[in-house]
């Protein structure tokens, strides 16, 4: 196996790091999307349910439907795989932001208000700060996950370490089949943790020491 | 106390407790928590634990129905060693009441009191039987109550379900652990006087541990006070422990101004209650002005057809031309409560007395504040001449 | 997937904090899932029927889309997700029990920790192991199905008896229930609604892996799908989509409902 590392190596570095960059992308946009929307649920509350709800639905579509769906829409290639990916991303990440946007207490935002914070100075000195934890522990959720579903999206020939392990399932029975799948599916797990690793570094960094829970 | 023995009105059906030499030693700690204690609870009395939190008051109190082992020593219960028979045999004799209940949530009312009996094999009849027996004991009404849930009760209601169910197979012992640490005062001193009436009636041989040494003073007829590793500082009846506190640690313990802790042995049917004029509702204004005013009284209680007080209003306030249920029952004592609740009582509700019940919550009198008053006084001048004899 | 592990347990956390709020009650958005679903589900199933039997399709999509292969399949993904939810229910309810009795309780971490790292694994690296491992096949892509969903409900078994408030289980003791009565009437009544929201997250997760097990020959929705990318028609991938996706709806909406329905009353 080891020679088999060292034959592919530059392939297992290109692919490890698109596969990398592609859940990379899909998280940024969809915390982006994610928050955006769950700000605009604290101005309508009414709405929370239903952000909540589309978030509970929207996770349950199995990843390899939703790829199937978004072919004919976006054909295949990177642009399918980054759509699905960000779709699922935004899922986990937006039920913790309406969460925690939402659970900031009330009394809090009537001082920063009679300190004379406009709504939106609160929005950003209070309300994002105070819900950050737990906004983070949603894009540490949807990380994991894209990582899976970045190697089913290979299968539609997006980028990554995907394409190794259908590799090895059309070379079943060869000699490198084995290898194949091993070493990408190790791969993929190594690069989840230290993708998990370097978000929980960020939220040392990041979270105010005050509401950081030991 | 013997006062108690001596108006208590049932036969004694509980049974002695003797501890010999307990000890319970856990690994890797240096001290016994519990370190060679020998009791004897006689039948049919109350006997308080109380002590400093760590003073080992739970882990002895739990040792008597093994939820903790002993390292070594023998408890006695009725004469028989308590080893006899499984945990699980012997805990199914013993009534266990929890702070707060602890009722089990998804079971109702009825279910959790029916757990012990169903647990010993009594068929059907005699459990529901026995559970609105229970539930009318601790004043809830059956029909009411038998198929709620934990979570529609009151804290004070799910505390009164925790009797019951601590009551339910007949147990002659009972520990309780903190039993009315998680209700208001006003509720946890009616609970209190319920307990002691119910104990008139039962006369269980009961071990309850407190850290509220107005708790054990009230309700004790006997106060075990512990120190570290369940040392015995004292073990007496109240008035002795209030009297002549052993050593410095009960004294410190007792606290000061014991003079007026002897309020709370003084109990209100002691001091004398009266009657006042009373009325049932929908019975007619005028008349029953009529009648209070000839017995110059200036209110009346009004009774439910239970005959427990449900209203106190002043005549003036008896406006409309039937006796109506008033917004708000008055807060009623027990003829045993002590003259300490009963001035808490009086000093909110603004009539300058109490109304007073007796078992099951029926009217028995009223008290005012004058009787109280002057009976402090008394304690008062007689406890100068203990000091100054 | 590794996808949806984690995820609805996040969410469930959340509408536990908002249900223990609320009381017996469904909040708006319990509402919205408990009749939204079925609504999406019989409305997406008719359009479906009626798209498949109006529609002009060549030949070849014809021939990839017959009724009794599409009923086959739905039926292998049924019994995929089936049988896959109850061995994982054996397994991770009995275990999950073990590893909260006193013998047991500091392993717990540990298996937990390791099957949390476990869901990192692609979920489609998995099976294709599995496969070169065991063979192609049903039990193969049970196997890995199991290997993903044990965990939630592990995880639920563990957390759902940990929470159970000592106090009860001592008074259980207290009055006289052995360890045993204890665990089966107060502890396990008690710790449901979690396990049961362990055991939603699982069928959904189950549902949604077993649109993969075609690739390892095991049956399934995922067949017509496969079907469609490789003969690259839009018709039968929109439609093979369409139907997991249904399915996957259908399947949480009865985790739902079972959620609903074992949650003791007095809760």
């Amino acid at each position: 196996m080891w020679d088999f590392i060292v034959e592919r190596r530059s392939q297992l570095l290109i692919n490890g790091f698109n596969h990398v960059y592609l859940v990379f992308l899909a998280v940024v946009f969809a915390t982006i999307i994610a928050v955006a929307i769950a700000i605009l649920v604290t101005r309508l509350p009414k709405l929370e349910p239903v952000a909540n709800a589309v978030s509970a639905i929207g996770l349950t579509i199995p990843s390899f439907a939703l790829i199937g769906l978004l072919i004919p829409v976006s054909k295949i290639g990177d642009g399918t795989a980054i759509i699905a990916v960000t779709f699922y991303a935004v899922l986990p990440i937006l039920r913790n932001a309406v969460v925690g946007l939402q659970g900031v207490s009330p009394t809090l935002l009537e001082s920063a208000k009679g300190m004379g914070m406009s709504e939106f100075t609160s929005l950003y000195k209070v309300r994002i700060p105070m819900a950050w934890p737990v906004i983070l522990a949603g894009i540490r959720v949807s990380t994991q996950m894209s990582m899976g579903i970045a190697a089913i999206a290979a299968y539609v020939l997006g980028p990554g370490l995907g394409t190794f392990i259908f590799t090895g399932l059309t070379g079943y029975g060869g000699a490198n089949a084995f290898n194949n799948v091993f070493v990408a599916t190790v791969a993929i797990i190594v690069l989840a943790l230290i993708l998990d690793l370097l978000l929980i570094i960020l939220g040392r960094l990041t979270i105010s020491k005050g509401i950081r829970v030991a | 106390m013997s006062e108690t023995t001596a108006t208590s009105s049932g036969s004694v059906t509980g049974a002695e407790i003797r501890l010999e030499n307990v000890t319970k030693q856990y690994a890797g700690q240096k001290v016994a928590a519990v370190g060679d204690l020998t009791l004897t609870i006689p039948a049919g009395e109350i006997a308080m634990f109380v002590g400093p939190s760590g003073c080992g008051k739970t882990t002895s109190l739990k040792m008597i129905n093994r939820l903790i082992e002993p390292t070594s020593g023998t408890i006695m219960i009725g004469g028989e060693d308590s080893r006899k028979r499984s945990a699980d045999e012997l805990r199914r004799t013993i009534g266990y009441v929890i702070q707060g209940g602890s009722l089990f949530p998804h079971m109702t009312v009825a279910k959790n009191i029916a757990l012990v009996p169903k647990l010993l094999g009594w068929d059907d009849d005699r459990i529901k039987k026995r559970t609105d027996e229970l539930l009318d004991l601790v004043s809830l009404d059956p029909s009411r109550y038998r198929d709620r849930y934990p979570r529609e009760l009151s804290g004070g209601q799910q505390q009164r379900v925790g009797v019951a169910r601590g009551l339910a197979a007949d147990p002659p012992v009972v520990l309780m652990d903190e039993p009315f640490g998680a209700v208001d005062p006003i509720t946890r001193q009616r609970l209190q006087d319920e307990l002691l009436a119910i104990q008139r009636e039962l006369r269980k041989t009961i071990v309850c541990v407190t850290h509220d040494i107005d708790e054990a003073i009230k309700m004790g007829d006997r106060i075990l006070i512990l120190q570290e590793g369940a040392q015995v500082a004292q073990y007496d009846t109240p008035e002795v422990v209030l009297g002549s506190p052993a050593n410095e640690f009960v004294e410190d313990f007792v606290g000061s101004g014991s003079a007026l802790k002897q309020l709370s042995l003084a109990r209100v049917d002691e001091v004398g209650t009266f009657p006042q004029t009373t009325a049932k509702i929908g019975e007619s204004s005028a008349e029953v002005i009529q009648r209070a005013q000839a017995a110059g009284h200036r209110s009346v209680v009004v009774l439910d057809e239970r005959n427990r007080p449900v209203g106190w209003p002043w005549l003036r306030q008896l406006k409309g031309e039937k006796i109506v249920q008033s917004e708000h029952a008055p807060d009623a004592i027990d003829r045993r409560a002590t003259l300490n609740d009963a001035l808490d009582v009086m000093l909110v509700n603004g009539h300058g007395g109490a109304v007073v019940t007796d078992a099951g919550g029926a009217y028995f009198g009223v008290v005012d504040f004058t009787s109280v008053t002057d009976q402090m006084r008394a304690m008062q001048e007689k406890a100068h001449e203990v000091s100054n004899g | 997937m590794a996808d949806v592990a984690t995820a609805p347990n996040a969410q469930a956390d959340a509408r536990e904090r908002t249900g223990r709020k609320r009381g017996p009650k469904l909040d708006a958005e319990q509402l919205i899932e408990l009749f939204g679903i079925p609504l999406i589900v019989v409305v997406g199933f008719v359009a479906f029927a009626i798209w498949r039997n109006t529609a002009t399709l060549d030949s070849v999509e014809t021939n990839a889309l017959p009724w009794n292969s599409i009923w086959i399949q739905l039926r292998e993904h049924v019994v995929l997700t089936a049988v896959g939810a109850m061995i994982t229910v054996v397994i991770a309810v009995p275990l999950g029990i073990a590893l909260t009795r006193p013998g047991l309780k500091r392993a717990a971490p540990v298996v937990v920790g390791v099957a949390n790292a476990g869901q990192a694994a692609p979920a489609i690296g998995l099976i294709v192991l599995l496969a070169i491992w065991f063979g192609f096949g049903f039990w193969t892509a049970i196997v890995a199905l199991v290997l993903y969903a044990v965990l939630p409900v592990l995880r639920n078994t563990i957390v759902g008896l940990q929470a159970v408030d000592p106090t009860l289980v001592e008074a259980g003791r207290g009055i006289g229930m052995s360890n045993l009565m204890v665990l089966r009437r107060i502890e396990l009544p008690l710790a449901l609604p979690v396990i049961m929201s362990g055991v939603r997250t699982a069928l959904v997760l189950l549902v949604g892996t077993a649109a993969l097990a075609t690739f390892i020959n095991g049956g399934g929705l995922g067949g017509l799908l496969n079907t469609g990318i490789t003969l690259f028609r839009f018709p039968v991938i929109v439609a093979a989509a369409v139907l997991i996706a249904l399915l996957a709806l259908l399947i949480e909406w009865l985790g739902q409902v079972l959620e609903l329905v074992f949650r003791p009353k007095g809760i």
